[in-house]
C-alpha cells in the first residue's frame, strides 16, 4: 500500500515531479494532521484540531484525540483544514467529452479518462479531491461514468467508484429536433423491451442465439450471472426473464436493463425547462426516477416547482445567474439560479468553471455574495454532491471512518485571498503549493525549468515555395479585408 | 432571490432618470472606503445636488434607510469601450488623430445600464485599435442625461493608438491579388512602428518648418506639447518597449515630452523599472485564465502587485469585456489574490485611473465636494463573497440595494 502511495505521489505530474519532494506518509500508513482550525462540515468547527489518519481513513478527529506514537505528524497551526471539494459532474479529463453514437450505454468513460490530462492536475491545486467524470450531452443515452480522485497515472489508481451511472439527455444536440430526441429516448427503452421479449421467446422456443452471441462476444458466466433472474423494478416487466441467464444478455443492452431495474444512477441533462418534464416522464415510465439526478442549464430554474414536487436532486450549471432579455422591450431579467432551488427546498450541487482561480470554492463564495447562507453554499460543493454520488459515507466532510481527503487553506476557504497550500487524499500528501512550479509560473511569471517557449516555431526562409511548382493556397498573412472589421 | 432589475436598467438605458434634486440623500454603511487612505466604520455619506456634502462616522441607520456593507467611490474603467466595433474606428487611413470617438456613442445601448449596475460610474471610451493612431477618447458617466455635454467628464481626454499586431490585421501587401483598399501599410509590427514614427516626425518637422498644422497634425502636436496623455495599447513586452523607446526618441529629437499611458499592458510585470524610467501609467486587461493574453503576452497573477511595489500607477480594466457584469469588481478581487491590499485594489479602480486622465478633481474618491458617484457593496469590497448591490451616479440612486 505504502510503496504504491509513494509511486502515486511521484507520478502525479510535472507539478511534483520537477520538485524534490519527500512524502510524509509514515511506513505503516499513519498520519496526524494538526491545523489551526478544522472545518469538518459534520458538526462544529474545531479550533486547533487534530485529524488522525490510518490506512487512508480518518480514525479520530477532535482537540484531545490521542495521536499514535508512530504516526508522521503534519503541523499547520496557521492553516485551515477543510474537506476536499466534490465535483458533482464534469465532462473534462477525457480524450474527448462526447460520443457521436445516439445510444451508447455500453461505453465506459474508464476507457476515455486520461490521467495526465491537465484538468486533473488543475483540479488538485484547487482542492477538488473527488470528480464524477461523465460524458457531455451529445448522446441520447451515453456512457457509464467513473468517479475518480485527481491523482494517479492509471484509471485504476485514480478510481474512487466505477460505474458511477449513465448519462441521458433530454435535450437535442445541434441539428436534431426536440421531438426526435424525445422519441429516440423513448425508443431506446422500447428497443430494450423488444429485445428482452425476443430473448425470452427464443429461450421458450429452444433457440440458443443469445448464448452463442455471448460466447462470440467473449463473455463468460460467473456465479452471479450464470443464473436467470426475474426482472426487478416496477415500471414495466418482461415476463419469463428468469429463463435467460444474465450473462447471455447482450452487453449493449445490459446497462440499460440495470438502469430500469434501478441498479444504476442516471444523470439526466436538461438544457431548457421543457426538457425537464420529458426527463421526468422517461425516468418515471422506466422505473429509475428514484435514482435520477437532473443536470440543468441555467434557464431550467423555471421548472424548479416541478422538480421540487418530485423531490429530485439537481446539479446546476457553472453560470450562476440566468439573464433573460424580454423579446419585446429588451428589458433584462436576472435570476440567481441556485437561490431559486434553495428556496424551493431542492437538493442542489454546483459545478465549477475550468478557470484556474474560479473553482468550486469560488462558486460557493459567489452564492454567498448573492445572499445564500455559507452553510448552504458550502454544502453544494461538498456534502450534497457526495450524497448524490452515493459517497456520503466516504467524502464531503471530515469525520471518523471517512476517506482522509483534506485541503489545507491559508485562510477562510471562501476568501479570494486564501490559497490551497496542501492537499491530502486518502492519507497521502499529494499537493504542496511550495513545490508547484506551474502555479508559481501563473502567479509570478517565473518560467518552469526545462520548458520550451510556447511559440518555438522553426524559421522557414521560403514559406511561399515548397518546390512542387504549384501555387500555394493563400496564407493568413494576406487575410481578406473583412477581418479588418472585427 | 429574483433580481428584478429590469426597471432600473431600462430607466438607465433610456436616460429617463430624475435629475438630482436639492433634497439630501443619506446612505449608511458598515464601512466607508474613501480611496484617500481612510476607512470610516459605521458611517454615512450625505449627498446634495449630485455632490458629496458630508461623510460622517458613527451614524446609525433607521429601518427605511439605505444601509449597505460598504461604500466605495464609483469605479472607473479606462478601457471600457461601450461603443465598440468598426463604427468607432475610421479605417480610411491608419493615422486619424483628429477623429473623436464621442461622435460614435449610442446613448441608448443596454450596456450602459449593465455598467452602472456593476458599480462602474465613469468610463473612458476609445476607438477600437484597428488604426495605428485612432483618435481622441472621451470620459463619460455611465448614467444620466443622454447628451454628450451633460455626460462627459472630460472630452478629448487622451489620444489613442496601438502597437503590436492588431493595427496591421486585415491589411495585406499588393501581391498576387488585385490591389484593394487594404493593400497598404502596415502589414507587420515594424510597419506599425514605422507609421507611428512617420506621423510624429511629419507633424513635428512641419511645425519646425513653420508650416500650418493640419487637423491630424494638431492632434499629434497636442500630445507632444503635453496637453493630453498618449494612450497606447501594448500587450507584450516587445510592444511595451517599442512604446517606451518611442517616447524617449521623441524627447531626444526635441519634439516634445509625451505622457504615456499603456493600455492592456499584460506583460508590464516583466520590466517595471523600464516603466518607472518612462513615467508610464499602466492599464491592465482582465486576468486571463492561466495567464495567456493577446498578442502572445503572458500576464502573471501578481502583475498589479509588482507594479504597485515598483511605484508604477496601475489601473484595472475590463478591456471591453461584456459578458461578465462584475468584471471590474472581480478584477479587483483577483488583484488582491495576486497580492494587492484592499486599499491598493480600490485605488486601482478609482483614484489612480482618475488621476491618469486628469479627472480626479471630480471623481475617483469619496471627498466632500466631489461628484456623488458611489458603489454600494453587500460586504467587503473586492471579495469573492460580496458584490455591488447598488449604484449612485451624480447623486441619483440608480440601483437600490433595498430591492435586491
Amino acid at each position: 500500500m505504502n510503496m504504491h502511495c509513494f509511486q502515486s505521489i511521484r507520478r502525479t505530474g510535472a507539478v511534483l515531479a520537477l520538485a524534490a519532494f519527500a512524502p510524509f506518509v509514515a511506513a505503516d500508513g499513519k498520519m496526524v494532521i494538526k491545523a489551526g482550525k478544522v472545518i469538518t462540515l459534520a458538526g462544529e468547527s474545531i479550533e486547533n484540531g487534530t485529524i488522525v489518519v490510518e490506512n487512508g481513513r480518518i480514525t479520530a478527529i477532535g482537540t484531545d484525540v490521542q495521536a499514535p506514537w508512530d504516526a508522521e505528524v503534519l503541523e499547520y497551526p496557521g492553516l485551515v483544514a477543510f474537506p476536499g471539494f466534490v465535483e458533482a459532474i464534469t465532462n473534462y479529463g477525457m480524450d474527448r467529452s462526447n460520443e457521436n453514437v445516439d445510444v451508447a450505454p455500453f461505453l465506459d468513460v474508464r476507457d476515455s479518462i486520461d490521467p495526465v490530462n491537465f484538468y486533473f492536475e488543475n483540479s488538485l491545486r484547487a482542492g477538488v479531491t473527488t470528480l464524477n467524470v461523465q460524458h457531455a450531452a451529445n448522446c441520447v443515452i451515453g456512457a457509464n461514468g467513473h468517479i475518480v480522485k485527481p491523482v494517479g497515472m492509471t484509471v485504476e489508481e485514480m478510481s474512487v467508484k466505477p460505474g458511477a451511472g449513465l448519462v441521458l439527455s433530454a435535450s437535442p444536440k445541434g441539428g436534431k429536433s426536440a421531438a426526435t430526441q424525445a422519441q429516440a429516448l423513448r425508443g431506446a427503452f422500447s428497443d430494450l423491451r423488444d429485445y428482452l421479449e425476443d430473448v425470452v421467446q427464443e429461450k421458450k422456443d429452444g433457440k440458443d442465439y443469445a448464448r452463442r452471441e455471448a460466447l462470440y462476444q467473449g463473455r463468460e458466466p460467473d456465479e452471479e450471472t450464470s443464473k436467470g433472474r426475474a426482472m426487478e423494478g416496477s415500471a414495466w416487466k418482461v415476463e419469463g426473464l428468469e429463463l435467460v441467464p444474465r450473462w447471455e444478455i447482450d452487453e449493449k443492452q445490459a446497462p440499460m436493463l440495470r438502469l430500469v431495474e434501478g441498479k444504476t444512477s442516471a444523470f439526466f441533462y436538461c438544457r431548457s425547462p421543457k426538457d425537464v418534464s420529458i426527463a421526468i416522464s422517461v425516468a418515471e415510465q422506466n422505473g429509475f426516477l428514484a435514482r435520477t439526478t437532473l443536470v440543468l442549464e441555467p434557464s431550467c430554474w423555471k421548472a424548479a416547482d416541478v422538480i421540487a414536487e418530485r423531490g429530485l436532486p439537481v446539479i446546476l450549471d457553472a453560470t450562476l445567474v440566468h439573464i433573460e432579455t424580454d423579446p419585446l422591450t429588451g428589458e433584462e431579467i436576472e435570476t440567481f439560479v441556485p437561490g431559486v432551488f434553495a428556496e424551493k427546498g431542492v437538493r442542489f450541487a454546483l459545478r465549477s468553471e475550468t478557470a484556474l482561480n474560479q473553482s468550486l470554492w469560488f462558486q460557493a463564495a459567489r452564492c454567498v455574495g448573492y445572499g445564500m447562507t455559507r452553510e448552504q453554499a458550502i454544502a453544494a460543493v461538498t456534502t450534497t454532491p457526495a450524497e448524490l454520488l452515493g459517497l456520503g459515507g466516504r467524502v464531503g466532510s471530515l469525520a471518523a471512518g471517512k476517506d482522509a481527503n483534506v485541503v489545507l487553506f491559508s485562510g477562510d476557504p471562501l476568501s479570494v485571498t486564501s490559497k490551497v497550500e496542501y492537499v491530502v487524499i486518502e492519507g497521502n500528501l499529494v499537493y504542496d503549493r511550495s513545490t508547484d512550479v506551474r502555479m508559481r509560473h501563473v502567479e509570478t511569471g517565473e518560467q518552469p525549468e526545462n520548458t520550451a517557449p510556447a511559440d518555438a516555431e522553426e524559421f522557414d526562409p521560403h514559406p511561399e515555395d515548397d518546390g512542387d511548382g504549384e501555387e500555394e493556397a493563400e496564407e493568413d498573412e494576406d487575410e481578406p479585408a473583412e477581418d479588418k472589421d472585427n | 432571490m429574483m433580481l428584478q432589475l429590469a426597471g432600473a436598467l431600462c430607466a438607465i438605458a433610456l436616460g429617463t432618470t430624475e435629475p438630482a434634486t436639492v433634497e439630501s440623500t443619506v446612505i449608511f454603511a458598515d464601512a466607508i472606503y474613501t480611496s484617500t487612505g481612510s476607512v470610516i466604520e459605521n458611517g454615512a455619506v450625505t449627498v446634495v445636488d449630485g455632490k458629496i456634502t458630508a461623510i460622517t462616522p458613527g451614524k446609525t441607520p433607521g429601518d427605511d434607510d439605505v444601509h449597505v456593507g460598504a461604500i466605495t467611490a464609483g469605479m472607473i474603467d479606462l478601457s471600457a469601450r461601450l461603443v465598440r466595433g468598426p463604427d468607432t474606428v475610421e479605417q480610411t487611413q491608419e493615422i486619424t488623430p483628429e477623429m473623436r470617438v464621442e461622435h460614435a456613442i449610442d446613448w441608448f445601448d443596454a450596456e450602459w445600464g449593465r455598467q452602472a449596475e456593476s458599480g462602474v460610474t465613469t468610463v473612458l471610451l476609445s476607438p477600437q485599435d484597428q488604426n495605428v493612431v485612432s483618435g481622441l477618447s472621451v470620459a463619460v458617466k455611465t448614467a444620466g442625461v443622454p447628451e454628450l455635454v451633460k455626460r462627459a467628464v472630460k472630452r478629448d481626454a487622451c489620444l489613442r493608438g496601438a502597437m503590436g499586431r492588431q493595427p496591421s490585421n486585415g491589411n495585406h501587401p499588393a501581391f498576387r491579388r488585385p490591389t484593394d483598399f487594404f493593400s497598404r501599410r502596415p502589414t507587420t509590427r515594424m510597419g506599425v512602428e514605422w507609421e507611428w514614427r512617420k506621423a510624429f516626425y511629419d507633424a513635428a518637422q512641419a511645425r519646425a518648418a513653420g508650416e500650418e498644422a493640419t487637423a491630424g497634425a494638431r492632434g499629434i502636436l497636442d500630445v507632444l506639447d503635453g496637453k493630453r496623455p498618449l494612450m497606447i495599447q501594448a500587450w507584450a513586452t516587445q510592444d511595451i518597449r517599442t512604446a517606451v523607446f518611442f517616447k524617449e526618441e521623441m524627447a531626444m529629437e526635441g519634439f516634445g515630452e509625451l505622457t504615456l499611458i499603456l493600455d492592456a499592458a499584460a506583460e508590464a510585470w516583466r520590466e517595471p523599472e523600464l516603466l518607472v524610467r518612462s513615467k508610464a501609467a499602466i492599464i491592465l486587461p482582465p486576468l486571463p485564465d492561466f495567464g495567456r493574453a493577446d498578442d502572445g503576452a503572458f500576464m502573471a497573477l501578481s502583475t498589479a502587485k509588482k507594479l504597485v511595489e515598483a511605484g508604477v500607477p496601475v489601473a484595472l480594466s475590463s478591456h471591453g469585456a461584456k459578458a461578465d457584469r462584475d468584471r471590474l469588481a472581480m478584477q479587483g478581487a483577483l488583484a488582491r489574490r495576486g497580492g494587492l491590499s484592499l486599499e491598493e485594489a480600490l485605488a486601482a479602480v478609482t483614484i489612480t485611473p482618475a488621476q491618469m486622465i486628469g479627472i480626479a478633481d471630480r471623481v475617483g474618491s469619496l471627498e466632500v465636494g466631489k461628484d456623488a458617484d458611489l458603489a454600494l457593496w453587500n460586504g467587503e469590497p473586492f471579495q469573492a463573497t460580496s458584490r455591488v448591490v447598488g449604484t449612485v451616479i451624480d447623486g441619483v440612486l440608480l440601483v437600490d440595494p433595498r430591492n435586491q
